[in-house]
C-alpha cells in the first residue's frame, strides 16, 4: 500500500560479513528496503527498520493469517516462525528479520507435512473463537519439529506465552496432545 | 531510527559514543521499555556480529557471551551442569518466543531483568573489552559494554531460586531471589538487583532462622508499586530464602480435616462431559479448520485497494473540558482523507444501550481517559498517527471522582445532568427487626469484586463503506440490529440505509456489546466517502473499552440455631464508569441474585450504581450475578462453620425448592434442579476427599437467568431456507463469538429436520442477510437456536417433501429429510432419494423451500423490576493449595456440575462451561485493571494477568444433568455464563477449607494469605 510508495530505497539491516561494511539507513523517515523469505517466497519491501514484523505482514504485505493481539509479546497470538523457531512477530523489527525465513500460519498450513497438526486441532475443537489459533499452531509446530516426544509438561510451557481467552486451555492440550500423536505415527 | 553493524569492539564502542545510541541484540528489554514510553533511540548498534555469542565451561568458569539467548542458555547442557541455579532461573523470564530473542546482554543492559539476581548469587563478573568487574559494580555504572559474563562453578551446596510474580507463568516479577554458595540476592521488576551481604554474613554465622530471616527483610531494599507492597517483597523474599537454602517449608496451619458426612448419591443422569473425539456426539466445528489456518475472516482481518486506515484521539485525561479543538492542521496534511469531530455527527451525538448518554464524540466534556475526542482517515496507519498527533486541544481539567462511595457524597461534582446516581434497586420483604431478633448466627462483610476486562484476543475494531443509500458497518457486535439502530440515531440515517456485519469476532464475553468503534468509523467513512478500517491497539482498547462494573457488596447474613436463614442485609455499591451503558442492568441482576438460589424471609437489599471517571463499565459475562454468588456462598459457608454444619447440609436446608416464586416474588420456569446439583456436588469425589495440610475443598452453588428479563424487548426472528446451491440455511441474526453459535445452529436444525450437520449453513451476524434474533448476550443463544430450528422445520420440512414429491413422483408422507437431502421414510438410514442440492437446482428461486418464526424470549409477567424467568444451575467445586512461601492461591482441580436442559453441542457446552470456570479463576486470582487517579495503570497485557497454560487446573471436569421436567418447553438453555457464576465462591470457600480464612477480596491478595498464615504460625 501507501507506505511502500514514494520512498527511495536504501540497502540497510543485512547482516554484516566479518570485514564488509557496517549496513546503515538514514532516510529522512528511516526507510530501507529488507529482504526475506516468507512462507517460502523471497520478498523484498520498504519499511523502516524498526517496523515491526506484524505491521510488515498485516499493513504492507496486507497478510493477515497472523495476527495481532497485543503488540508487545505478551499473547502469543501473533507467533511466527523465525528460521524454524517460534517467536512473537511483534517483537521483530524488520532489521532482525534481513536475510532470514518467516514462515506464517499460511506457509505451515501449505505444507501437507503439517496437516495432521491441523487436522487434530480441529477434530479436537481446540479453539473457540479462534484468534489464538495460528499463533498456537506456529508454536506446536515449532516444538514438534524439534521435540516430537514432547510430553505435556513440554507442551504446557511451549504455550505459556499464548493466551486463550475462550477455552480453559484443556481442549488446547487435547488437541496438542492429539497432533503429537498423529505428526509421530506418520513419522 | 538507524541501525548500525559494526565490525569491531572498537567500531561500536565508537558508535556507542554517540549521543541517543543504544546496544541492540534481541530487543525484547528495549521494546518493552519502549511500549512503557520510553522514545526509541535515534540509533541502534547491533551486537550480533561481533562474536559475542560464545557459551563454554573451561577452568572452572563459565563464560556466557552478550548475545546468547536466553533459549540458549535454558537448552545448553553446560549451564544444567555448572550452574543449575541459573538453568533453573532462566525458565521463568519471559516465555519461549520472548527467550528465543533475548539475550544475556539485554537482561544486563536492561538492569532489571529477573535473571541478575541468580547471576548475582553465583557470583558473575561481567567481562567488558578491558576488564572484568563484578555484576554489581557494572550495574552501578554500566559505562563499558558488557561483552558477556564468566561465573564460577555453583558451590555443590543447597541454593535458593525463586521469581514471585502475579501469576504461574510469563510474569512480571514482584521479587526474584537467588541464593547459592553463600551469596544472597534479589531483585526482578521494580525491585533493584542487590546482593544482601548482611545477610550473607548472618548465613555464614549460622543465624537462627527467624534472625536470618529478619536479617533479609531489613536489608532488601524494595519499594510499593501498583500490585504488591514492599513489606510482601521483604517477607516473601526471606521466606523463599529460607525455604530455599534451609529447606524450610513453614509448616502449614494444622487445618483439622472437616469430616463430611457420609455421601450421598449423584443424581441419576448426570453425566460426566468428556473430550473423546472418537464418540459419535464429538463433533468437530465447522468453523475450525479456516480459524487454525488464519482464514476466518475477522472483521479487523479485511483489506482491500483504496481502503483508508482510521485513527482515533483519545482524551487521555480522566476528565476535561475541551476549550479548544483545533484539527485544521491535520486536515491539511498529506494522505488525511478526513478528520471527524462532534461538529461532524449529524444526528444525536449520543448512544447508550439502556439510555444515550455517551458521546459517538466529545465535544464539550470528557469523562474518562478514553474517551473519543475526534478521528483520523489516512492512507496509511503511519499517516492517521501523525495526522491525530497535529490536532491540538485545548484542555480545561475539571474535578476526577475515582471513588464511587465519593461520587454519591453530598456536594461532589455532577458527571451527569442527573447527577451521579446512575441506578439504584431496593428490595425489602418480610420483617427484619423479627428477622434479626431471631438470628442465632450472624456473619458479615465486604466482598469486593474487580474492574475485570474481557481481553478477547481480538480487540475492537473492522472496517466501514459508503453505500448509495448510506453506510455498512462491519464491526464485531453482539447485536447487529440493534448496532443498527443506535448508528441510525448517530448518523440521522434510516436504519434501513444501513448494513451492520458483526461476526465472526475474535471474542466477545459482552464487551462488545454496547457500541465501540462504530460511531467514529462510519462518521470517518461517510465524510472521506471511502472505505475506512480501523483495529485498536491493545494499549487504546484497555483505555477505551467496557469493562465489569467493580463492586463493593457487604453482606449481613444470619440463621438460626438450626443453619436455617432468617434474615439478610445487602448494600452493594457498583461503579459504573463515565456512562450507563448496560451497568444499571448489571446492578439489577446483581440484586437479583442477592439471595442465591435460597429462601430468605426477611430482606433488606440495595444497590446503588455511581458515575465515576474510571474508565467505563459495562457488559461482562456473569453480568452481575457472578459477583453476588461470590457474597452470598462465601456466607453460606461460614454461617455453616458458626453453626457446626457441613456447607453442603446448611444448603440443604436454605435451598429454593421448584415452585418457589423468584426473588422478587415472581413465577419462574419449571426444571429446577438445584438439589441435584447440591447432591452432585456433595457427592462428588473431590469434595469427598479428605484434604492435606494447605489444601483445601471449597464448594458453590449458582443459578443464572438466561434472556435479557422482563423489562426489555427481547424477541428472536429466525428462518429457514434451501439455498440454490442446496445449502440449508438457517438465517439467524446472532453472531459467532466463538461460544459455538455455528455448531449450536447445526446441531439444532439437523435434529429437528433429521438432516446431517454438514447439510446445513448458518447465516447469522449480517443484518443485510440475517433477521433479528436479538443480542448474542445474556446466555440467550442455545434457546434461541434451538427453538429457531424448532419453529421452522416442520414448514420447512413440509415444503421440502412436497417439492421433493413432485421430483420423485412419490407421495411426500412416504418421504422424509434424511443426512443429504430427501430419502424413503420407510428405510432406515436410507440414502438421499434426492439431493438437497439437485432439489434446488431443479427449482426455480421463487419456489425454493423457507420457513421463518418470530417469537418471544420466555419471560414472567412480573413488571416491576426486572426479574428472569428461565435459569440453568451449577454446583462448582475447588480443590486449592495455598503456597507456604508467597501466599499464591493455586487452583489443582475444578469440577462443575450443570444443569441446563439437553446439551445441543457437547463440544460448545464443554467449552463454554470451561471458559467461563477459568474467565472466573481469572477474576478470582488475578485480573483487576488497576486504576489511579481514574488512570489505567495495568496499559497492557504484560500487567494484566489473564490465565496463561499454566495458571489453570490440571483437573477440569464438566458434568451436565439434562432432563427437563416433563411438559417444560424452556430448554436447551444457555450455559454461556453458568460456569463464570460460582468459581469465585467456590474458590473462597476452598481457601478458607485450607486456611481458616476467608478472602473478601478478588481478586485474592497473596499477601493477605501470607499475613493469615503468618498469624498462624
Amino acid at each position: 500500500m501507501s507506505e511502500r510508495a514514494d520512498r527511495r530505497g536504501a540497502d540497510w539491516g543485512a547482516a554484516p560479513e566479518p570485514g564488509g561494511i557496517f549496513t546503515k539507513m538514514k532516510e529522512r523517515d528511516g526507510a530501507g528496503r529488507m529482504a526475506f523469505v516468507l512462507d517460502g517466497e523471497a520478498l523484498s519491501v520498504e519499511c523502516a527498520p524498526d517496523r515491526a514484523l506484524t505491521a510488515i505482514l498485516r499493513e504492507t504485505l496486507e497478510r493477515t493469517a497472523t495476527k495481532l493481539g497485543c503488540g508487545i509479546g505478551r499473547c502469543g497470538a501473533c507467533t511466527v516462525l523465525l528460521d524454524g523457531a517460534a517467536v512473537n512477530a511483534c517483537l521483530l523489527m524488520a532489521w532482525q528479520v534481513e536475510g532470514r525465513a518467516v514462515t506464517t500460519v499460511e506457509g505451515l498450513a501449505a505444507d501437507p507435512g503439517w496437516a495432521p497438526l491441523f487436522d487434530a486441532l480441529a477434530e479436537a475443537n481446540a479453539f473457540q473463537c479462534g484468534y489464538c489459533a495460528p499463533g498456537i499452531a506456529l508454536a506446536l509446530a515449532g516444538l514438534f519439529a524439534a521435540d516430537p516426544e514432547a510430553g505435556e509438561d513440554a507442551i504446557l510451557r511451549a504455550l505459556e506465552g499464548h493466551l486463550c481467552r475462550c477455552t480453559g486451555y484443556a481442549s488446547i492440550l487435547a488437541g496438542a496432545l492429539l497432533a503429537r500423536d498423529r505428526l509421530r505415527a506418520r513419522a | 531510527m538507524e541501525v548500525l553493524a559494526p565490525r569491531t569492539l572498537a567500531e561500536a564502542a565508537e558508535m556507542l559514543a554517540a549521543p541517543d545510541t543504544r546496544a541492540i541484540a534481541g530487543g525484547t528489554a528495549l521494546q518493552a521499555t519502549w511500549a512503557q514510553g520510553a522514545p526509541r533511540p535515534a540509533r541502534l548498534v547491533r551486537l550480533d556480529a561481533l562474536g559475542l555469542g560464545g557459551l563454554s565451561v573451561a577452568d572452572g568458569m563459565l563464560r556466557i557471551g552478550a548475545t546468547v539467548t536466553l533459549a540458549g542458555i535454558e537448552t545448553s547442557p553446560a549451564v544444567a551442569q555448572a550452574a543449575p541455579l541459573l538453568a533453573r532461573a532462566v525458565l521463568d523470564v519471559g516465555a519461549p518466543g520472548v527467550r528465543r530473542l533475548g539475550t544475556l546482554g539485554g537482561q544486563l543492559g536492561w538492569g532489571a531483568g529477573c535473571l541478575l539476581p541468580a547471576l548475582l548469587a553465583l557470583g558473575a563478573r561481567v567481562r567488558t573489552e578491558e576488564q572484568s568487574v563484578p555484576l554489581a559494580d557494572w550495574l552501578a555504572a554500566p559505562g563499558r559494554l558488557a561483552l558477556g559474563i564468566e561465573l564460577p562453578a555453583q558451590d555443590p551446596g543447597p541454593w535458593a531460586w525463586r521469581k514471585v510474580g502475579l501469576r504461574a507463568a510469563f510474569t512480571p516479577a514482584v521479587i526474584a531471589v537467588a541464593g547459592a554458595g553463600g551469596r544472597l540476592a534479589a531483585g526482578g521488576g521494580v525491585v533493584r538487583p542487590q546482593r544482601l551481604h548482611t545477610a550473607e554474613a548472618a548465613l555464614a554465622a549460622g543465624a537462627p532462622d527467624a534472625d536470618l530471616a529478619v536479617s533479609i527483610e531489613a536489608e532488601l531494599e524494595a519499594p510499593d508499586c501498583a500490585f504488591r507492597s514492599a513489606a510482601y517483597r521483604r517477607r516473601v523474599a526471606a521466606r523463599a530464602l529460607l525455604a530455599g537454602l534451609r529447606g524450610i517449608a513453614p509448616a502449614a496451619a494444622a487445618a483439622a480435616p472437616t469430616p463430611r458426612p457420609p455421601a450421598g448419591t449423584a443424581p441419576a443422569g448426570l453425566r460426566p462431559l468428556v473430550r473423546d473425539t472418537g464418540r459419535p456426539d464429538w463433533h468437530p466445528r465447522a468453523d475450525m479448520p479456516a480459524k487454525i489456518a488464519g482464514r476466518a475472516g475477522y472483521l479487523t482481518d479485511a483489506r482491500a485497494p483504496g481502503m483508508l486506515v482510521g485513527r482515533i484521539l483519545r482524551a487521555g485525561r480522566p476528565h476535561a473540558r475541551i476549550v479548544e479543538l483545533d484539527t485544521s492542521a491535520a486536515e491539511t496534511m498529506d494522505g488525511v482523507r478526513a478528520v471527524v469531530t462532534a461538529r461532524d455527527v449529524p444526528g444525536e451525538n449520543a448512544f447508550g444501550i439502556m439510555w444515550q448518554d455517551q458521546p459517538a464524540l466529545c465535544g464539550e466534556v470528557v469523562r474518562y481517559e478514553g474517551d473519543p475526542v475526534a478521528a483520523v482517515a489516512a492512507v496509511d496507519a503511519g499517516t492517521a498517527e501523525a495526522a491525530l498527533a497535529a490536532i491540538r486541544v485545548v484542555w480545561q481539567d475539571l474535578p476526577v471522582i475515582d471513588d464511587p462511595e465519593a461520587a454519591l457524597e453530598e456536594g461532589a461534582p455532577a458527571l451527569h445532568s442527573k447527577g451521579n446516581l446512575a441506578g439504584e434497586v431496593r428490595l425489602d420483604r418480610g420483617d427484619m427487626e423479627a428477622g434479626w431478633a431471631a438470628a442465632v448466627h450472624v456473619v458479615e462483610d465486604t466482598y469486593v469484586t474487580p474492574r475485570q476486562m474481557h481481553a478477547f484476543l481480538e480487540t475492537e475494531g473492522g472496517w466501514c463503506a459508503p453505500t448509495d443509500q448510506g453506510v455498512e458497518v462491519h464491526v464485531g457486535g453482539q447485536h447487529g440490529a440493534r448496532d443498527r439502530e443506535q448508528l441510525a440515531r448517530i448518523l440521522a440515517l434510516p436504519e434501513t440505509a444501513i448494513r451492520v456485519v458483526t461476526s465472526p469476532i475474535g471474542g466477545g464475553f459482552g464487551g462488545k456489546d454496547e457500541l465501540t468503534v462504530q460511531p467514529a468509523l462510519a462518521l470517518l467513512a461517510l465524510k472521506a466517502r471511502a472505505p475506512v478500517r480501523l483495529h485498536l491497539s491493545r494499549a487504546e482498547s484497555v483505555l477505551a473499552g467496557v469493562k465489569r462494573n467493580p463492586m463493593r457488596i457487604r453482606m449481613r447474613t444470619g440463621c438460626d440455631a438450626e443453619g436455617r436463614l432468617v434474615a439478610q442485609e445487602v448494600a452493594a455499591l457498583a461503579d459504573s464508569g463515565a456512562y450507563a451503558s448496560l451497568s444499571p442492568a448489571v446492578l439489577e441482576t446483581a440484586m437479583e441474585h442477592a439471595c442465591g438460589p435460597y429462601r430468605v424471609p426477611n430482606v433488606a437489599s440495595h444497590g446503588r450504581l455511581a458515575y465515576t471517571n474510571n474508565g467505563a463499565g459495562g457488559a461482562f459475562r456473569g453480568f452481575g450475578a457472578n459477583q453476588m454468588t461470590f457474597a452470598i456462598e462465601c456466607q453460606m459457608d461460614r454461617l455453616a462453620a458458626r453453626a457446626g454444619l457441613d456447607p453442603a447440609e446448611i444448603r440443604r436446608r436454605n435451598l429454593r425448592v421448584p415452585g418457589t416464586p423468584g426473588y422478587l416474588g415472581h413465577r419462574v420456569a419449571g426444571s429446577e434442579r438445584l438439589a441435584e446439583m447440591l447432591e452432585a456436588a456433595a457427592s462428588d469425589p473431590l469434595w469427598q476427599r479428605a484434604g492435606a495440610a494447605g489444601t483445601g475443598v471449597g464448594m458453590a452453588l449458582n443459578l443464572q437467568g438466561n434472556g435479557l428479563g422482563s423489562l426489555p424487548r427481547d424477541e428472536a426472528a429466525a428462518a429457514l431456507r434451501l439455498a440454490p446451491d442446496g445449502a440449508v440455511e438457517v438465517l439467524c441474526g446472532l453472531d459467532e463469538m466463538g461460544q459455538g453459535l455455528v455448531p449450536a445452529l447445526q446441531a439444532s436444525v439437523a435434529a429437528h429436520l433429521g438432516c446431517d450437520r454438514g447439510d446445513v449453513r448458518p447465516v447469522s451476524g449480517d443484518t443485510g442477510a440475517a433477521p433479528d434474533s436479538g443480542s448474542t448476550s445474556a446466555s440467550r443463544g442455545a434457546f434461541v437456536a434451538w427453538q429457531a430450528a424448532a419453529r421452522c422445520a416442520p414448514g420447512f420440512a413440509a415444503e421440502v417433501l412436497a417439492r421433493a414429491a413432485a421430483r420423485t413422483g412419490m407421495p411426500a408422507e412416504a418421504l422424509r429429510i434424511v443426512p443429504g437431502g430427501v430419502g424413503e421414510a420407510a428405510r432406515n438410514a436410507p440414502e438421499p432419494l434426492l439431493r438437497f442440492a439437485d432439489l434446488a437446482g431443479a427449482l426455480p428461486e421463487a419456489d425454493l423451500p423457507h420457513a421463518a418464526t418470530r417469537f418471544a424470549f420466555p419471560k414472567t409477567e412480573y413488571t416491576r423490576g426486572n426479574a428472569r424467568f428461565i435459569h440453568c444451575f451449577g454446583a462448582t467445586l475447588a480443590r486449592v493449595e495455598v503456597d507456604p512461601v508467597d501466599g499464591t492461591v493455586r487452583v489443582t482441580d475444578l469440577t462443575m456440575h450443570t444443569a441446563a436442559g439437553p446439551v445441543i453441542d457437547l463440544a460448545a457446552y464443554l467449552g463454554q462451561i470451561e471458559g467461563g470456570l477459568v474467565q472466573g479463576l481469572g477474576l478470582t486470582l488475578t485480573e483487576d485493571v488497576a486504576m489511579r487517579g481514574a488512570r489505567v495503570v495495568t496499559a497492557n497485557l504484560d500487567t494484566y494477568m489473564v490465565p496463561t497454560i499454566r495458571d489453570v487446573p490440571r483437573r477440569l471436569r464438566v458434568t451436565a444433568l439434562e432432563g427437563l421436567d416433563r411438559d417444560d418447553p424452556w430448554g436447551p438453555r444457555g450455559v454461556g455464563e453458568l460456569g463464570i457464576g460460582a468459581v469465585t465462591a467456590a474458590v473462597a470457600n476452598a481457601v478458607a477449607a485450607a486456611t481458616g480464612f476467608w478472602p473478601a477480596v478478588a481478586p485474592v491478595r497473596p499477601g493477605a494469605m501470607l499475613e493469615t498464615r503468618e498469624a498462624a504460625e
